[in-house]
């Protein structure tokens, strides 16, 4: 952890940067992201198991853009964000200075894209054994069943939109739901508003999904929204070879195709 | 307030016999913002679209349906008629109750609630209708033909023809390409060159051609009608308007033995040289790779001889840029060696060559001067084998494709080596035999029947020299595959034609897909044989698929009426069903986030980069921007904007809307 | 009891599926006016909020048809709106929406037989289906509590 704070006060003295994003303590035992821009605001910097969130998400914001050159600390779910986030043109190589944290403590400082990728090449990047069996679940439910599922959650949805804001991937500052000409999704928080923002979002998501699983994080409601866009991972991968955040130049499944793509149910 | 005008037609009884067009017409009167609605027995006829020209007037109608035939039709007719009558022509749609409904249902309820539904549907389309103009789009009548073969020599000579300028470009010392190679063609055993020379003459003299030798295409940017090309001009080492072509440099130059590649490697040439005495430019290049003086520095022979002191030896290549409405692609094949098949011994034997260098030794101007000798010992042979499908329709080892013309210039070989060496005999082994043109059959029979040629059905396994023969083992499967040995004194091989080298990176350049094996790709197999699906650039010859003389020439005159067309105006006018990227105020300037999936799925390259810079000439945004000249309106960008910033004209987000809720709502 | 007719929305594209059904209609091959056509340019101009905005507003079944796959007037339409149409038919099917109730196709300009039977082939299933009660069950009314209580 001081190694960190140290790297940082260089940084920000050597003007390497003007703002660092990384965890600082909450209210209540809670770990926050904090934007560190003095030596001595530096101070405030740590850095423990509790310091999951992916910070990418910051990355974009207009009130933190516009603060001057940006570091991250960033975890594997933030590196493979940046990753995605490159491959759609919204950072560009070396705009933002990259540090980890490895398991032993130690610091790494990402130079490059190239880097990142062939640091990622070597992580387990998949989602989780537990989020894999309750999908799993799901799937062995009948198509009724699923939808009395999803319809008692979407149920809870009151519209917050916190997921969204949490999701590094959600950074159209005009969102198609903010679109009232036409409305194509409703705004108010009844349940057919809600299926259809969540399944707009899950095919925005589809092949861009880092599964960091902030949106879950974040819904006030608990509403496991997470296994929506997770869902498409796995048959986005094997029929398309497609996995999103693994390099900064990778073509996006949904525009890009293949003469041979497999279906069964087109006649 | 809108103010539709519906015109319900009858189409004599065509609509009239299963819909109750009079309801159709009650029903939609009713509906909010129609001002007029009527029936009528025959819409398109000249009585039909007076009415509805004067309707318009009247009512002062802003939005017309058309309720009738399929909009494939007639959306042409009336949308003629209501510019005709001042209404903009695209706040007029068409309702299809014939092909859709009428014509596919019974006489009953359902099928007039469902022409109902039909005109409801547009009636609410065309409210959100806007006035659109034609898209005009400024043409520079100069065309670039790239590639001075036959192919492109026929463009450049159609196009230029027609009254317009055309630069042509050729990356080698001279133009003609491979039928300048060639000694006699087919099916006519016309001599290649005489046939071929006074049209490189054409080009060279004609007022509208200006002739780009040793020179290639770099870069291409810009679109249809307005294409920025520069060319880079490789240094000759030569200032041509001094050079008279007299030759003498190329007889004193004492390099000597540099393995000519018009002669596929069977003959030499000087370090400065001339390709082929009927060259077009007839002045010579420096070859700076094995010229003495760029080596080493010392020689400068032909700088002494030259009378006219036009010898240049620090001359640089130079760059030209030039403007060109449309760009014609001919730049033809390749042969391919055929060192793959080890076994054929091609590359270790001297005596085993390829077609094209049997050319050469068959042609007057050869290496030979016409006499069929072998290529280790200048003996005249007396048993010659070729060999068809050597790499061609072999998915294994070589191309999977046919290359469609070594059937008949093996057959063309067979019969000149009959007519030069009286008492020799020639074998072919073939698979199959592919003679499809005009006195394409004839020909192959005459080879047969006249010539002696021996026409083996079977493949060759393997050729091995012994004793200064080389010994051609194969089978006859018309006798059983029955192994057959032939103690050969030359074999040539009859190798596929492939994509010319650079086909690829020129591809890339120009940008026009290519297919697999790096031909370039045709709009429509079908239908727009000479045509990419990059608009303003065309195809002629074998750049696209392998293919003769004739059909070369074919295609290239194709290609020529295709520029011909496009240069016919000096404005090229489109449908402004395209589409469009908002923009806002600063600072926003677009919903658009620069995300640019529109850019990677658009097949025409329509969609551009626009850098948004501030006072300070910096970039602070970069957003998508729609060329309206190259968009055909396909829409799958808008369907895949995620943030909707991009929308269609004529099927635009809101239109649509509105007609799904229009449907299934009443 | 009103016997049950099928709402059928088919969104086509231009140059292939609207031309097959004029063919259709040409060779006046009969089938049922269950289905009504909405006109694209091409199927990659489909977005899958098209689809989900016709069952949100009562339709009990959905085609969707284009051009086969190297035929696309535009080249491509086709290829990128199958990807699409593979995607969102796992999240529908995931989520728990029939994906049997919405019919994909490539029908082509000359295959007006084609067109009749994916028509009468879909309708035939729909109205075995009955009609989609999902969407209208979650209907807006609800806030009103008016007829449909969703809870029951």
């Amino acid at each position: 952890m001081n190694e960190l704070k140290n790297k940082v006060t260089q940084l920000l003295n050597d003007k390497a940067i003007d703002v660092f994003i990384g965890y600082g303590q909450g209210s209540a035992d809670r770990i926050r992201a904090i934007f560190v821009r003095t030596a001595e605001q530096a101070g405030n910097l740590i850095f423990n198991a509790s310091c999951t969130q992916n910070l990418a998400g910051y990355l974009l914001k207009h009130e933190v853009k516009h603060l001057g050159k940006l570091g991250i600390l960033a975890n594997t779910a933030a590196l493979r964000s940046m990753m995605q986030l490159a491959s759609e043109f919204q950072i560009r190589d070396s705009e933002v200075l990259v540090l980890f944290v490895n398991p032993d403590g130690s610091l790494t400082e990402f130079s490059s894209f190239i880097s990142i990728e062939t640091f990622l090449g070597s992580t387990d990047t998949g989602i989780t054994a537990d989020e894999k069996s309750r999908i799993e679940k799901l799937e062995a439910m009948t198509v009724k069943e699923r939808w009395e599922f999803w319809n008692t959650e979407f149920e809870k949805c009151i519209k917050c939109y916190a997921c969204r804001a949490a999701c590094p991937m959600c950074y159209c500052h005009r969102c198609t739901t903010d679109v009232n000409q036409p409305q194509w999704i409703p705004v108010a928080s009844h349940e057919r508003g809600n299926l259809d923002y969540h399944l707009m979002r899950a095919m925005h998501l589809a092949g861009r999904c880092v599964n960091c699983g902030e949106c879950a994080n974040a819904c006030p409601m608990d509403i496991p929204l997470n296994l929506l866009t997770y869902q498409l991972i796995e048959p986005i991968k094997a029929d398309f070879g497609a996995t999103a955040g693994m390099k900064a130049d990778a073509m996006y499944a949904l525009s890009t195709f293949k003469p041979e793509d497999k279906e069964n149910f087109i006649i | 307030m809108p103010r539709i005008g519906v015109f319900v037609c009858h189409c004599g009884e065509n609509i009239s016999a299963t819909v109750n067009c009079e309801k159709v017409a009650k029903i939609s009167s009713e509906l909010k913002g129609v001002e007029f609605s009527t029936d009528y027995k025959y819409m398109c006829s000249d009585p039909g679209q007076t009415m509805l020209k004067e309707a318009i007037k009247e009512h002062k109608l802003d939005g017309v349906v058309v309720a009738a035939c399929s909009p494939r039709m007639h959306e042409p007719t009336f949308r003629k008629a209501c510019a005709e009558a001042g209404l903009n022509p695209y706040l007029c749609e068409m309702s299809n109750i014939r092909e859709h409904c009428s014509w596919v249902h019974p006489k009953d309820d359902l099928t007039t609630e469902k022409a109902e539904d039909l005109v409801r549907v547009m009636v609410e389309k065309v409210k959100k209708n806007k006035p659109l103009n034609s898209i005009k789009v400024p043409v520079t009548k100069t065309a670039l033909v790239i590639g001075g073969g036959v192919a492109g020599i026929q463009a450049a000579l159609d196009i230029a023809n027609c009254g317009h300028k055309v630069i042509m470009v050729e990356k080698q010392p001279s133009i003609g390409g491979h039928m300048s190679q060639l000694s006699e063609t087919f099916p006519t055993l016309d001599c290649s060159q005489c046939i071929l020379t006074p049209r490189m003459v054409e080009i060279a003299q004609h007022p509208n051609i200006t002739l780009f030798t040793y020179a290639e295409v770099e870069k291409v940017d810009g679109f249809i009608g307005n294409f920025k090309v520069t060319i880079r001009k490789k240094s000759k080492s030569l200032d041509e308007h001094l050079c008279t072509g007299c030759g003498l440099c190329t007889t004193k130059c004492p390099q000597k033995k540099i393995p000519n590649e018009f002669e596929r490697g069977l003959g030499y040439r000087p370090a400065i040289y001339v390709p082929f005495p009927q060259a077009v430019p007839n002045k010579p290049v420096i070859d700076r790779e094995n010229c003495t003086y760029y080596i080493k520095g010392k020689c400068k022979v032909c700088e002494i001889v030259c009378p006219t002191k036009a010898i240049r030896f620090d001359q640089e290549d130079e760059i030209v840029e030039v403007d060109a409405g449309a760009i014609v692609l001919a730049t033809g094949f390749d042969v391919l060696q055929p060192d793959f098949f080890p076994e054929y011994g091609y590359g270790k034997y001297k005596d085993v060559i390829d077609g094209l260098q049997f050319e050469r030794l068959a042609s007057a101007s050869g290496p030979t001067l016409g006499e069929i000798r072998r290529p280790s010992d200048g003996q005249i042979p007396k048993k010659i084998v070729f060999v068809a499908c050597a790499g061609s329709r072999d998915p294994a080892k070589g191309i999977e494709y046919c290359s469609k013309i070594c059937c008949m210039y093996t057959a063309k070989h067979a019969m000149l080596y009959k007519h030069k060496v009286h008492d020799g005999t020639p074998y072919v082994f073939y698979m199959d035999i592919r003679a499809g043109g005009k006195m394409y059959e004839e020909f192959v029979r005459r080879a047969i029947v006249e010539d002696e040629t021996h026409y083996i059905r079977g493949r060759v396994s393997t050729i091995y020299e012994k004793n200064g023969k080389l010994i051609v083992k194969g089978a006859d499967t018309l006798m059983g595959a029955q192994p057959i040995e032939i103690e050969a004194d030359m074999v040539v091989l009859a190798t596929a034609g492939v994509a010319s080298k650079g086909a690829e990176a020129l591809a890339q350049t120009v940008h026009v897909s290519y297919d697999s094996y790096k031909f370039f790709a045709e709009a429509h197999p079908k239908l727009k044989p000479v045509e990419t699906n990059t608009a303003g650039i065309f195809l002629a010859g074998a750049c696209q698929a392998p293919k003769d003389i004739p059909e070369s020439v074919a295609a290239a005159s194709g290609a020529a009426v295709k520029v011909a067309a496009l240069f016919s105006n000096s404005e090229l006018t489109r449908e402004p069903l395209v589409a469009v990227v908002n923009r806002q105020a600063p600072p926003v300037f677009s919903s658009c986030v620069g995300c640019f999936l529109c850019q990677s799925v658009c097949p025409y390259l329509a969609i551009e980069r626009e850098e948004i810079k501030n006072r300070n000439g910096e970039v602070i945004k970069t957003l998508a921007k729609v060329n309206e000249g190259l968009c055909q309106g396909c829409g799958t960008c808008v369907a895949l904007c995620r943030t909707k910033a991009i929308d269609i004209h004529g099927y635009s987000n809101q239109q649509v809307y509105t007609e799904v809720m229009a449907l299934l709502n009443e | 009891m009103q016997e049950f007719e099928p709402k059928i929305v088919a969104f086509v594209c231009n140059w292939c599926t609207y031309a097959g059904a004029d063919l259709t209609g040409t060779s006046r091959i009969k089938y049922s006016a269950n289905v009504k056509i909405i006109r694209f340019p091409c199927t990659g101009r489909i977005d899958f909020m098209i689809l989900m905005k016709a069952f949100e507003n009562g339709a009990d079944g959905i085609i969707v048809s284009g051009c086969h796959p190297n035929d696309c007037h535009y080249s491509t339409g086709n290829f990128h709106a199958r990807r699409r149409w593979i995607v969102f038919r796992n999240l529908l099917n995931f989520t728990g929406i029939d994906t049997e109730r919405i019919q994909f196709s490539w029908v082509s300009a000359a295959e007006g037989f084609k067109w009749a039977d994916v028509v009468n082939n879909t309708v035939a299933r729909i109205n075995e289906m009955g009609p989609y009660e999902n969407y209208s069950k979650i209907a807006v009314s609800t806030l009103l509590n008016e007829e449909v209580d969703s809870n029951e």
